[in-house]
């Protein structure tokens, strides 16, 4: 019983990703450099200042997803600790792809700005 | 378990595993680089990571991949939840595979009957078989060799038309008589079969009606059992009734002529020894003895050739009216239900089981359903997590219905194994007759597409439908639900209940069917036909086919019936050439003086040749005039004994002794009127008979004996006593009457056999699923009953809780089932006997039954739920 309210409390405090927009960070994370799934779930949480929470539930099956799209490469190497992982890099077709979801994001973002901080005397004009 | 092997997916499974444990690695080391021990470092990494395999499912969902890959592991996925489960994989395979068994096996004795009429023959769906006049089963046969003649050739819309006429006959010439079925058939035969001779050749039209030297194909069995197989066996001489015929061929294996159901051994010509002469140059009487098939012409339907023929026919009506007086019209019917031989009532019977066993799969999938569905519920939790993971809809439905698909193929796996065996029961229902029957279920291609077809339909019924329910739950609400609410919202309450309707409503027909089959079985068998059956004794002597004279054979008559009287045990024995209730009889179109017949009204009587004390032996009573005497014989005027039936028809209101009536072109007088008895089948509409002398026309020789005691006691004195007249004497059939009668109600027993396993198979799934669902509503309510009690309701309030909604759920479903059980026996009135489609008593004492089964079937949890502790059932969630 306990562990399970423990569990609805994460829930609650996380933010939930935008539906579609966990591609466009995972590859805005590739852009600065291959990084392996750790990687990407630790670089999103630091550079989000902690509200970023990534599920490894979501993240790989996105990697994955991404991969074969074409959109990600991976390939086996070491990381400075000597731990051998798979590193993503984003291939040309994935940052045209990062650019058209910058891009569709921008407006999402700038059309709910419209709705959300509407002032009076526009809407009336 | 490699179900199904690919390097890619090994290959990929086992990066997506190391890659995850790279993950878990890098988190554990940046936790104890932070200070944690390391032991807890790894429990949270790991609490943190999640549930590592159902990552893993999801993940190798976004692999796509080939069709098959994905296909492979969902199979995969499906196969695991299963083992997870073995309780409900088990049950759920062994209910699909009884059901689909059942499909299968009425399936197979239609394949091996209906669909396989002519075995060895070529496109058996363009071949008709040809009646004349009134439409009947067994039938005789309706043509005379001119007849069949003119219509052969005067067709045009047949490829060909071929005629035969079957009867035993000896083989003599070897160490041991043996006793065979020989068929006359026209030299086209094999030709319009389209069959091609083993060895040697088959016959050539000039052979038809005189060959130069009587010759004769062999079977494929007969060559294999009697001659060894001997190769070089077309060119010998071997000897049939005492007359030595030329081997010219062998027909392939499998092939038994073109009766269904009946086995021909050898084959010869129409007239092969040119005695029958009389018989192929006249058009009526005892010149009608074909049977007639014919192979439609490319594009060419039945009404279309059934026209033709009738024109034909028509003019030769008109040609030779005397010859063709009463019914001449011409009736086509497809080989899977022609009314000679066995298909007319294979016809009548096996689609209805087949219909039968359609409902016990429907029933089997309800049942099915009901569990998967159970376990979907309780799988709610696990289903949810994996949609919001990003496992789409259509995904976690394919996973779900491959579960049932892949029940429904091991289910399909174990019929096919079972009915390799139950396929070949059929032959179970048919006992020893007085004709050589095959008949028996197969095992072909067809069969085993039939079983696919089945399996992969109960399949989709059984997986489909929780699947789609259970995907319709919205995710987020599963997941934020309580416990005590898992039992599945009112939606699924509603399909739950509703798949338990349907069991009861499905099963409630088949016990009806069922029931309302044995009691006309029951009826059948306390059936007075009219005539003792229980003291007699009956053998026939192959007299006719061993090739005595005509004036030995009444001889031998004459001695046998002397022979066996004065055995001590024996009542009464007399002579007779037919055996009632045996599924046969004989036919011919008799000409009373002075009647005028309604137009198309069929002049056909029955007529059996009995010799003197023949109703005094079957205790059928002379209503009027005399029994035959011992001085009706040859030289005497020919004489008649007439059934109530025929002196009805014929001579309404009037005397009929001394009338007379033409048979044979023959005048006949009628001495004795009577009673009537049965001919064929308990049930039948009376057909007029008539009883000749048989010492005037008697051919083969039936003894018949009344004994003291049981029949079967006076068998081998029979034997002997025969024998020490002739010991080269063929007897064979030797058995008490009731033996033979039993034949006419084979079929009866086929349907109230069948019909009852069918019904009691349902009766069980019935009992099972409300039992089942009542059982698990009441354990998923567990906590609430154990506050109703806590806070002061009585036992009685609980039972009367649980007990309500079972016996809600059964009345419903008896309502439903009554409706469609009482609209379905009209479909099986033809075959009652003795009681009505609607009998209330059947009616009520199958709900009864039902009713009182499901209350059992209800009690049961309701009994466990109120014998709970309380303060268990509280904590317990």
């Amino acid at each position: 019983m306990s562990t399970s309210m423990n569990e609805k409390d994460q829930y609650k405090n996380r933010i939930e990703l935008l539906q579609g927009t966990l591609d466009m960070l995972i590859l805005q994370t590739l852009q600065w450099g291959p990084q392996h799934g750790y990687g990407i779930v630790q670089a999103l949480r630091l550079r989000s200042g902690d509200v970023l929470q990534v599920e490894t539930g979501s993240l790989y099956p996105a990697l994955h997803r991404l991969e074969r799209q074409r959109w990600v490469q991976s390939e086996w190497k070491q990381s400075e600790s000597k731990q051998k992982a798979r590193y993503y890099r984003i291939t040309a077709k994935g940052k045209k792809q990062l650019a058209s979801d910058l891009d569709r994001w921008q407006q999402i973002v700038e059309a709910i700005g419209l709705v959300m901080y509407v002032k009076p005397e526009e809407s009336a004009s | 378990m490699k179900w199904f092997p690919s390097f890619g997916f090994q290959r990929r499974n086992r990066e997506l595993k190391e890659e995850i444990d790279a993950h878990l690695q890098m988190a554990i080391a940046d936790r104890v680089a932070r200070g944690e021990t390391e032991e807890t470092a790894r429990q949270a990494a790991t609490r943190e990571f999640g549930n590592i395999a159902l990552v893993q499912d999801v993940t190798r969902q976004m692999w796509g991949g080939s069709w098959f890959e994905q296909l492979g592991r969902d199979v995969r996925y499906a196969l695991r939840q299963l083992r997870k489960n073995p309780g409900f994989a088990i049950t759920a395979t062994a209910m699909l595979a009884v059901a689909i068994c059942a499909n299968s096996t009425v399936f197979s004795w239609i394949d091996g009957t209906m669909l396989r009429p002519i075995p060895g023959a070529r496109d058996t769906g363009d071949l008709v078989s040809l009646q004349r006049g009134e439409r009947n089963f067994s039938p005789t046969p309706p043509f005379s060799y001119l007849d069949y003649r003119d219509l052969r050739e005067q067709n045009h819309t047949f490829t060909g038309i071929l005629a035969y006429h079957h009867d035993w006959i000896t083989l003599t010439g070897g160490a041991q008589p043996e006793r065979v079925y020989i068929a006359n058939v026209s030299a086209n035969y094999f030709d319009v079969l389209g069959i091609k001779p083993m060895l040697g050749r088959f016959f050539l039209p000039e052979e038809e009606t005189r060959p130069a030297i009587p010759n004769v194909v062999l079977s494929y069995s007969l060559w294999k059992t009697r001659y060894a197989a001997d190769p070089a066996i077309v060119g010998k001489s071997i000897e049939i009734a005492r007359h030595p015929v030329t081997v010219i061929g062998v027909a392939p294996e499998g092939v038994v002529g073109a009766m269904p159901g009946i086995r021909e051994d050898l084959w010869v010509t129409l007239d092969p020894l040119g005695t029958d002469a009389w018989r192929l140059t006249h058009r009526s009487g005892g010149a009608v003895w074909l049977n007639v098939i014919g192979r439609l012409r490319l594009g060419v339907s039945r009404g279309q050739a059934a026209q033709d023929l009738d024109t034909v026919m028509r003019s030769i009506v008109a040609a030779y009216p005397d010859q063709h007086l009463g019914d001449n019209r011409i009736t086509l019917d497809p080989m899977w239900r022609s009314p000679f031989g066995a298909n007319g009532y294979m016809a009548a019977t096996l689609p209805i089981l087949l219909a039968f066993a359609a409902v016990v799969l429907l029933l089997t999938c309800a049942n099915v359903a009901t569990l998967s569905l159970v376990r979907f519920v309780s799988r709610r939790r696990e289903l949810a997590i994996r949609q919001s993971l990003g496992a789409n809809r259509i995904q976690l439905m394919r996973q779900m219905v491959l579960e049932g698909v892949v029940l429904s193929i091991v289910a399909g796996a174990v019929a096919l194994a079972l009915t390799t065996w139950t396929s070949k029961t059929f032959a179970w229902f048919f006992r020893a007759s007085s004709s050589p029957t095959t008949l028996n279920g197969s095992m072909d291609h067809n069969v085993v597409i039939g079983i696919a077809v089945f399996s992969l339909l109960a399949g989709m019924l059984c997986g489909a439908l929780p699947a789609w329910r259970s995907s319709h739950a919205p995710a987020v609400e599963v997941l934020k639900a309580e416990s005590a609410s898992i039992s599945g919202g009112s939606r699924n309450r509603k399909l739950l209940s509703g798949l338990v309707v349907a069991q009861i409503a499905l099963s409630l027909p088949l016990l009806l069917c069922s029931g309302l089959l044995l009691r006309t079985l029951r009826n059948l068998a306390g059936a007075n036909p009219g005539f003792e059956q229980d003291h007699i004794l009956t053998a026939t002597v192959g007299l006719n086919i061993a090739g005595y004279s005509d004036g030995e054979v009444q001889l031998i008559r004459h001695k046998i019936l002397d022979r066996v009287s004065a055995l001590p045990g024996v009542k009464v024995a007399s002579l007779t050439d037919w055996i009632p209730m045996t599924l046969g009889h004989k036919g011919e179109d008799a000409y009373p003086e002075e009647y005028v017949p309604h137009p198309h009204e069929s002049l056909q009587v029955y007529h059996a040749e009995v010799a003197p004390r023949y109703f005094e032996s079957l205790h059928i009573p002379i209503l009027e005039g005399r029994e035959f005497t011992p001085d009706d014989d040859e030289k005497a005027p020919r004489v008649l004994i007439v059934d109530q039936t025929a002196a009805r028809r014929y001579w309404p209101g009037q005397n009929p002794l001394g009338k007379r009536l033409r048979l044979w072109g023959r005048l006949f007088t009628v001495v004795g009127v009577a009673r009537n008895s049965t001919h064929m089948f308990v049930n039948e509409s009376p057909e007029p008979m008539v009883y000749m002398s048989f010492f005037q026309e008697g051919y083969e020789t039936i003894l018949q004996v009344e004994t003291e005691g049981n029949p079967v006691y006076l068998v081998p004195e029979v034997e002997n006593a025969i024998h020490e007249i002739d010991t080269r004497l063929p007897v064979f059939d030797v058995r008490p009457m009731r033996e033979s009668t039993q034949l006419a109600s084979s079929f009866a027993v086929i349907q109230s056999a069948l019909a009852g396993m069918f019904a009691l198979i349902g009766l069980v799934l019935a009992v099972t699923g409300i039992y089942g669902v009542v059982a698990y509503r009441t354990q998923m309510r567990t906590h609430e009953i154990g506050l109703r009690v806590a806070l002061g309701a009585s036992r009685v309030d609980v039972l009367r809780l649980v007990l309500l909604q079972g016996l809600w759920l059964t009345g419903i479903g008896l309502a439903l089932g009554l409706a469609f059980g009482l609209g379905l026996t009209r479909f099986i009135a033809r075959l009652l006997y003795g009681i009505g489609a609607n009998d209330p008593v059947t009616v009520v004492s199958v709900i009864m039954l039902l009713g009182t089964m499901s209350l059992v079937a209800c009690y049961l949890p309701a009994h466990r739920a109120i014998r709970r502790n309380p303060v268990t059932a509280i904590r317990e969630l």
